[in-house]
């Protein structure tokens, strides 16, 4: 049931953008204070690029994001960059994947990246990516803070990613 | 997003993100941000739309060389209607 009704609640949603903004209103988010910066180092041409998203996409075979934990997960997955689409998949409740199923690069664009590197566009394509979840609330939003996002950060350095793309859900 | 997206700059690594919600992202204020009018699960556009996804992710390159400290760029697609070369 309660699942039913947060696929309807995805749907509205999806349909309703103004939905989006009332729930934004409404809800607290961790406010960013001073903006962190950090300046692009060489042109793009000859930079490393690497791809976050927190659309929830995984190996499929690797351990779901927890979908039973109403107030969500703060957990994250690698995903070898040479990972075909078809041992790729999608846990996450909490938005109307049906397009991304279909084709992954329209929540991890990377083979829209992969041609940027062929056409010289970039330098290179990170060996990794990383994906969230993006429902984390309550306690989890510590986790992410505290553990997981620098935790990321940390292996995107090790990876030597000169510039990251990210996108959400 | 926004937060690990913060915590990717503050570790050194310039970044840039997609959003679907200005609001949310003028609050958390990540470094970078492309905003799109376009419906939640659809950061980079309609599946299987080559031009329109490379449209967007040309977006998000041009904004990491150009883009200073706390920049929402609105590129202005009109969901479906937009038409990409």
């Amino acid at each position: 049931m309660a699942r039913l009704a947060n696929r309807v609640a995805v749907q509205l949603f999806r349909r309703l953008p103004w939905l989006g903004d009332l729930w934004a209103a409404r809800r607290s988010f961790v406010e960013g204070g001073g903006i962190p910066w950090a300046p692009l180092r060489r042109p793009l041409a000859q930079c490393t690029v690497s791809l976050v998203t927190t659309a929830g996409v995984h190996v499929t075979g690797d351990t779901p994001f927890d979908m039973r934990d109403r107030t969500g997960d703060a957990t994250f997955r690698v995903i070898p960059t040479g990972t075909p689409a078809a041992a790729m998949t999608i846990t996450h409740d909490y938005y109307d994947h049906s397009a991304a199923d279909r084709d992954i690069n329209v929540v991890l664009p990377v083979d829209r990246l992969r041609e940027a590197h062929t056409a010289g566009r970039v330098g290179g394509v990170g060996q990794r990516m990383y994906s969230f979840m993006g429902h984390v609330n309550g306690r989890h939003v510590k986790t992410l803070l505290e553990v997981t996002a620098p935790q990321v950060a940390r292996q995107l350095v090790e990876d030597g990613a000169d510039a990251v793309v990210m996108t959400p859900a | 997003m926004g937060l690990v997206q913060r915590a990717v700059e503050a570790a050194g690594i310039p970044t840039v993100g997609v959003t679907l919600n200005r609001s949310v992202t003028a609050r958390v204020r990540p470094p970078r941000a492309v905003f799109l009018r376009y419906p939640f699960g659809h950061p980079m556009g309609e599946p299987l739309a080559v031009a329109q996804q490379t449209a967007i992710l040309e977006d998000l390159l041009r904004t990491l060389e150009t883009a200073g400290p706390g920049t929402i760029v609105e590129p202005g697609y009109i969901w479906k209607r937009h038409r990409f070369a």
